[in-house]
C-alpha cells in the first residue's frame, strides 16, 4: 500500500479540510481543463485549482438550485436538461452558457442576418 | 472520447454536488447532470481566459487564486469573488501553519543534534518542493 504523501492529505482534506472543507473535484482535472482553455495559460500557481474547486462547487450549487426552480414551476420532481436551459436564459450572469444550453438559439443573433448565417453555426 | 473527458469535469462529481443542494426526494435525469457539467467546465474555462488576460497585460507567467477572484468579480460573479477571498485567505493561513510547523520540527532536529544545520535547509527545501511537484 503506498504512504500518504503530503499532497494526498489536501487532496482528501486531511491537511486543510479542518480549514477549508473536503474537495469535490479533482484538482487535477481542473489544472487540465485550464490549461486547455487557452494557449496563453503558461504557468498555474498550486493554489489556483484549489480556488477553483470551491468556485466550481459554488457555480454547480448556483446553476442546480435555479434549475430546480424551474422544475418546481413545472410541477415536477425529476430535474431535465430544460430546466438546466431555462436557468441559463433566466440568468444574465449565465449568458455565456446560451450557446452550450441552447445550441439553436435565434435570440442572440442579429435580426438582419439572413437564414445562410444561421445554417453557417449550426 | 477520452480526450472529451480531459476537458469536463468528472459527471460523477458533479453530480454529487448537485445531490447535496437539492431535497432528498429530488431526482436529477443523466442529460440534465451532463448539461450541468458542461456548464461548469465551461465556467472554468470562461474564468481561466480572464484570469489569463489579466496576467498576460501585467507581464505575468503564473494565474494564481488572486487572478482567479479577480477575474470572477469582473464577470460577475462577485458572491463567489467574495467566498473565495476567505477560502484563499484560509488556505494561505493553514499554508503558512504547515510550513512553520515542518520548519519546527525541523528545527527540533537540529537542536537535538539530530541533524545539522546545512541538513535542514535541504530538508525544509525537500518538503516544499515535493508538494509542489505533486501539483
Amino acid at each position: 500500500m503506498r504512504q500518504a504523501g503530503t499532497y494526498s492529505g489536501i487532496l482528501s482534506g486531511g491537511g486543510i479540510s479542518g480549514k477549508t472543507g473536503p474537495h469535490l473535484l479533482p484538482l487535477a482535472r481542473i489544472k487540465k481543463i485550464m490549461k486547455k482553455s487557452s494557449v496563453d495559460v503558461k504557468m498555474i500557481s498550486g493554489e489556483a485549482p484549489l480556488v477553483f474547486s470551491k468556485a466550481c462547487e459554488l457555480f454547480i450549487e448556483e446553476l442546480t438550485k435555479r434549475s430546480w426552480n424551474m422544475t418546481i414551476q413545472g410541477k415536477r420532481r425529476t430535474l431535465h436538461k430544460e430546466d438546466v436551459a431555462s436557468a441559463v436564459a433566466a440568468t444574465d450572469v449565465f449568458d455565456f452558457l446560451i450557446d452550450l444550453v441552447h445550441p439553436n438559439a435565434a435570440s442572440h443573433l442579429d435580426p438582419n442576418e439572413d437564414d445562410s448565417t444561421i445554417e453557417k453555426n449550426l | 472520447m477520452g480526450d472529451d473527458h480531459d476537458k469536463l469535469l468528472p459527471v460523477a462529481n458533479v453530480g454529487r454536488i448537485m445531490k447535496l443542494i437539492l431535497p432528498p426526494t429530488a431526482k436529477i435525469s443523466k442529460e440534465a447532470k451532463e448539461t450541468v457539467q458542461e456548464c461548469a467546465s465551461e465556467f472554468l474555462s470562461f474564468v481561466t481566459g480572464e484570469a489569463s488576460d489579466k496576467c498576460q497585460k501585467e507581464n505575468r507567467k503564473t494565474v494564481n487564486g488572486d487572478d482567479i477572484c479577480w477575474a470572477l468579480g469582473s464577470l460577475g460573479f462577485d458572491e463567489y469573488s467574495q467566498a473565495i477571498v476567505r477560502y484563499l485567505h484560509k488556505y494561505r493561513e493553514s499554508e503558512k501553519e504547515r510550513a512553520a510547523a515542518s520548519f519546527s520540527s525541523s528545527a527540533t532536529l537540529v537542536s537535538n543534534h539530530i541533524i545539522s544545520p546545512s541538513e535542514l535547509t535541504s530538508h525544509v527545501e525537500k518538503g516544499e518542493s515535493s508538494h509542489r511537484n505533486r501539483l
